[in-house]
């Protein structure tokens, strides 16, 4: 929203203060200016002439004219059509500055021009782009006088971010930001002036039907004979300048109000609109808008219909073509009316057209403006065309009025939450200068909040201390620290083992951590053939095609491995990150923490990798988390996964996810050139599983024995099944087994020869090599006895 | 047998000079020395020597021993030097500029600096707490005192789900949960992911990070809050940053503020980071809503507080120079793994 500071002016003395300054309190009192522009800089040496001969130049139909400017009569070549003997117009000089550019003698059509006549738009003070400025003859008596002097020209105009004034529906006029500004600067706030509407009380009454609960107010008045059509410049300069365009003096002026008070007003033809009914639209209403287009009105939306029941605006939003001011409209029906801010949100975001009004009536506007903007259309309809008739009284629904909102508090209350002791005196004053009423009873203070300020914005002591906190200055409340009881916070370990897990997987297997998003992608899956489920949609399923939760991290890691494989042979890639694994009884998301691994190889074995992957996820699970966990045999698994190449993480106490090789189909369809190697990990769970605490095993001072065995192992028979068997034989000077290597080859048929290393050792003296020996052909003996014969 | 000496002596020496191996030298040591050698050969022609010479000839025979020991002993020294050496020339110099090939792990940048700003809160007594990223409309919206008809709850800001969940889009969808569980006296931190219905570009991701946290104790005041944001940002930034407070406006705070620090970057002489301003938006925060308290269980009598929200990819992207916030959930090993462990 832009603000004009010559504006502003109008009500509140801001002498002796910089753009600068009002700038920096704004920015810490109200809400951030994001940008200022200092308007008429780039005009100077533009002064008021009079056309006193126009000459038609031959084959064009720009003119010659002699333009009198007082001091001396200029020959300027003219191309505007509203050029004509007598007019009154503005004149840049040689040596002029319009709007970026230098006016300098130049050759038009073969003649020396010296000057140029301007129109609003160069000037950049008007919209109208059809030909020059014709100035009222009043201004003849005013040849030579720079338009400086005549018009507001020179202003500062700040920008301030609409969404910042979000909460303030009473800053968005022009009277709003000047009572906040008058009492910034402790500076006097002027009335603003306006008619005396009960002046209007024996005329006829509008009929007005409000049949809509969102239509808090409507209020309305008509005038007739109103003849002028063009504003006046001074107020053509200030829409312009705050980002609007002048039309003719009915719509303009309904604009002008509504910056000037923030409440959005309508004009209709008072020929085509005489009674007014609100009411709720219905499936299928449609209307014309003023900018030519048709608009299906979703049902629910508030609509202006005429006595006719014929929609003429859509309420808050916008007004209809048909029933709209044109040139040849001399009476008028003024509406200023509130409605439901939520209702007209939706009514404007669902048609698509969002305007200055409604932008307004969003925020929540004030009931009590509807009198105070007829009151001041009329004021300035009646200076500018002495003519005008009002012809209705102030025709008024008020179907719902807010509350008036006392709040009761202390200075105590409001120091205690500043932080700063601040006076009575100067709550009191800061308040009243913001339109509250204030009854000090000496130890309460009882303020009324102002209807303007009353709709959503202050209802409580907390907002009673931010309005004098912030009117004190937060740059002037000194920081105070204070005293945290001193109790060491015990951290979850779900989140201190997340770390941990990171640092690892990151610095001892130089794999990259990832983030991605949560959305399951269903082309990519598909495509990859991999198989894998949501249990949550976005109720909007047109984002992107993506509109699943992912239940699982794997599927995503894939998608990530498969856009970057190209750029590296070996790909270790993880993220730690959400899954909705299912929805409970109450149909919430079940929502868990996952860690999921890819390892990805062009020269490694899947083999190799397995076992790489192993020792990762083995590793997580007893030296970061500190369980004691192995691999399991896997019965669940995605059908991406390779069915003998998987495998269960698991401890005594339960199942915290798998880990396993990628199916062949999907891992031919990402790239045949890799292996690939994943583990999708609950790692919410096993952080929180129970943790067993190392304690220190005895160990023996004398020389230790290692002792090979090569067996013969049935293929069928795992590793772990060999060690159960080994177990069963026990000795003294057993300190435990160690898997060593397997190998295989042709001649072996069903067997593979399993290489386990027993480590010896006494705790009282150095083995003699008859000990070694007895042990020796014990644990043969003891496999012989299981058929598992020592390899030849 | 003085000739004989000599002689021996001289040959011994001759041969000597042209030995160039410690083989060699062990070689003419036998020769010599050994048990069947030149000088034992020698020594048994002592007694042959007249009596009265023995001792003088024992003498320089012992004498000729030494000195032959002690030539032998430096030569072979002296040729494993030149060993050594030939050994040392005999190697190529080591570039020790050649770069080593190693394939580098990455944390996310997300969590290095996470970590960073968790350990300043962790050492002022904060609790690091997590919060789902599917959140009831309770905890997300009526919990934390965004009213029904906000514009925030419509589907064009936020993420509904078919089971009438939403995808959590402020980490003060966690407030209440946690107000719950730590009582009415609490620093917590609860970093977490956040989801907005944005269309991407260059700076707006609908997926993107918060760090929230909340102090709830008796008597906090606004004075209170300027000196924690102050310490804090002195903490994450390594700088005395100047803050500064605006008003602002969140439902869930009253007074709300909005709290620029002086740009680190640059001092506040403005630069393209801070677009000029010389400040830099860093911090939504304000006092916590008794409305929010209430709903929480805790007495807004009796209890206040304040929470705070950093934009943390925001910082993220300030600290890492990566200008398009999308790289970071992009998946894009190339552009992530450059940061490494640690910054």
């Amino acid at each position: 929203m832009k603000i004009s500071i010559n504006w502003i002016k109008e009500w509140v003395d801001l002498d002796g203060i910089s753009p600068e300054e009002i700038i920096k309190r704004f920015n810490l009192t109200t809400a951030e200016i994001e940008g200022v522009e200092y308007r008429g800089s780039d005009v100077s040496n533009v002064v008021v002439g009079k056309i006193i001969d126009l000459a038609d130049i031959e084959n064009s139909k720009n003119h010659l004219l002699k333009v009198d400017v007082g001091s001396e009569v200029l020959q300027i070549v003219c191309g505007a059509p509203n050029a004509r003997v007598g007019l009154i117009v503005c004149v840049a000089k040689v040596g002029a500055n319009v709007h970026g550019f230098k006016i300098t003698e130049a050759q038009r059509n073969g003649i020396t021009s010296y000057g140029m006549c301007c129109g609003a738009d160069e000037l950049g003070i008007g919209s109208d782009t059809t030909g020059i400025i014709e100035l009222p003859l009043e201004y003849e008596s005013k040849l030579g006088t720079d338009i400086k002097e005549l018009f507001p020209i020179d202003d500062v105009v700040f920008e301030i971010d609409n969404k910042s004034l979000t909460n303030r529906p009473d800053l968005w006029g022009h009277y709003g930001m000047a009572r906040e500004l008058a009492c910034m600067f402790d500076r006097e706030l002027k009335p603003i002036k306006t008619v005396d509407l009960s002046a209007f009380e024996g005329l006829p009454s509008i009929n007005i039907q409000n049949q809509s609960d969102g239509c808090y107010r409507y209020s309305c008045l008509t005038a007739e004979n109103i003849q002028v059509k063009k504003s006046p410049i001074p107020m053509a300069i200030k829409l312009n300048y705050c980002g609007m365009r002048d039309i003719n003096l009915l719509a303009d002026i309904t604009n002008y109000v509504m910056l000037e008070v923030g409440q959005p007003m309508h004009a209709f033809d008072n020929e085509k609109v005489k009674e007014i009914v609100v009411a709720d639209s219905k499936e299928g209403d449609t209307i014309l808008t003023l900018e030519g287009e048709t608009h299906e009105i979703p049902a629910g939306s508030i609509l202006i219909e005429d006595g006719n029941r014929v929609p003429v605006a859509i309420a808050g939003v916008k007004g209809g073509m048909l029933s709209g001011i044109t040139d040849e409209t001399t009476s008028v029906l003024f509406e200023s009316a509130t409605f439901d801010s939520a209702r007209i949100r939706k009514a404007s975001r669902s048609i698509g057209l969002i305007t200055d009004a409604s932008q307004r009536y969003e925020k929540s506007l004030d009931p009590e403006m509807t009198s105070l903007a007829l009151a001041r259309i009329i004021e300035i309809l009646k200076n500018i065309d002495k003519g005008v008739a009002v012809t209705s009284c102030f025709s008024d629904n008020y179907k719902y009025h807010y509350d008036t909102k006392t709040i009761t508090i202390t200075p105590e209350f409001i120091s205690s939450r500043v932080g700063v002791a601040v006076p009575a005196e100067t709550i009191i004053s800061t308040l009243v200068k913001l339109g509250f009423t204030v009854n000090n009873n000496g130890k309460e203070i009882v303020i009324t909040v102002p209807s303007w300020r009353a709709t959503k914005d202050i209802s409580m002591k907390e907002d009673i201390v931010e309005e004098v906190a912030r009117v004190y200055g937060y740059d002037n409340i000194e920081p105070k620290p204070f005293a945290f009881p001193s109790i060491p916070a015990s951290q979850m370990p779900s989140h201190t083992n997340e770390y941990a897990a990171k640092y690892l997987l990151s610095t001892k297997y130089n794999m990259n951590e990832l983030h991605s998003y949560i959305w399951s992608y269903a082309d990519f899956n598909k495509e990859y053939s991999i198989d894998t489920k949501s249990y949550l949609h976005l109720l909007d399923s047109s984002h992107s095609g993506n509109s699943g939760i992912r239940s699982e991290l794997i599927p995503t890691l894939l998608k990530f491995m498969e856009e970057n494989k190209n750029s590296y042979p070996e790909i270790g890639i993880y993220e730690i990150g959400r899954v909705v694994t299912g929805l409970n009884e109450e149909n919430l998301a079940n929502e868990e923490k996952h860690l999921g691994i890819v390892l990805a190889s062009t020269s490694k074995s899947q083999e190799e990798l397995f076992f790489e992957l192993k020792g990762i996820v083995l590793d997580i699970a007893k030296n970061v988390v500190g369980v004691d966990a192995d691999l399991a045999k896997c019965e669940n698994f995605p059908s991406y996964i390779h069915p003998r190449g998987v495998g269960e993480l698991k401890t005594r106490e339960g199942s915290y996810g798998y880990m396993g090789l990628l199916h062949p189909t999907v891992n031919k369809k990402l790239d045949k050139r890799f292996n690939v190697a994943v583990a999708e990990i609950n790692f919410g769970k096993l952080a929180d599983a129970r943790v067993f605490s190392v304690k220190a095993k005895q160990v023996s001072k004398f020389q230790n024995v290692i002792l090979d065995f090569t067996f013969m192992v049935p293929d069928s028979m795992k590793y772990a099944d060999v060690m159960n068997i080994l177990g069963k034989c026990r000795s003294k000077i057993l300190r435990g087994y160690s898997y060593v290597t397997e190998f295989k080859n042709d001649e072996m048929g069903d067997s593979r020869a399993l290489t386990i290393a027993a480590e010896l050792a006494s705790f009282d003296h150095t083995l003699s090599s008859e000990e070694i020996e007895t042990f020796r052909t014990d644990v043969i003996a003891h496999m012989l006895k299981n058929k598992i014969n020592l390899k030849a | 047998m003085v000739e004989k000496i000599n002689e021996l002596l001289n040959m011994f020496n001759e041969r000597l000079a042209g030995l160039t191996s410690s083989k060699e030298v062990e070689e003419i040591r036998v020769e010599f020395m050994g048990k069947k050698g030149k000088v034992t050969d020698l020594m048994s022609g002592l007694k042959e020597v007249p009596n009265e010479q023995k001792r003088e000839m024992g003498m320089k025979l012992n004498e000729l021993k030494n000195t032959i020991t002690a030539k032998l002993d430096e030569k072979k020294q002296e040729i494993q030097n030149e060993e050594t050496t030939r050994e040392i020339n005999s190697m190529p110099e080591i570039d020790y500029s050649r770069p080593v090939i190693a394939k580098k792990g990455s944390l996310h940048p997300r969590t290095i600096i996470q970590k960073q700003v968790e350990d300043i809160f962790v050492s002022m007594g904060f609790i690091i707490e997590d919060g789902n990223e599917v959140e009831t409309e309770y905890n997300n919206f009526d919990a934390v005192n965004v009213p029904a008809t906000h514009p925030a709850r419509d589907a064009q800001d936020t993420f509904w789900l078919e089971n009438g969940q939403v995808l959590k889009t402020q980490t003060s969808a966690a407030q209440n949960r946690i107000l719950r569980t730590y009582g009415p006296k609490c620093k917590v931190l609860f970093p977490g992911r956040c989801f907005r219905n944005e269309d991407l570009d260059a700076s707006h991701e609908n997926t993107f990070f918060q760090i929230e946290g909340v102090v709830v104790d008796e008597n906090v005041s606004v004075s209170n809050l300027i000196y924690f944001m102050k310490e804090m940002l002195k903490g994450i930034f390594k700088k005395d940053l100047n803050v500064r407070l605006r008003p602002g406006f969140f439902p869930f705070t009253e007074p709300s503020f909005e709290l620029d620090a002086t740009c680190p970057f640059c001092g506040g002489r403005g630069c393209s980071t801070c677009k000029g301003s010389g400040w830099l938006e860093l911090c939504p925060c304000g006092m916590i809503h008794p409305n929010v308290l209430s709903e929480a269980g805790v007495d807004p009598d009796k209890y206040n507080g304040f929470a705070f929200g950093l934009g943390f990819d925001r910082l993220v992207m300030i600290r890492t120079g990566l200008s398009d916030i999308r790289y970071l959930n992009s998946g894009n090993i190339k552009v992530l793994e450059q940061f490494g462990v640690r910054m």
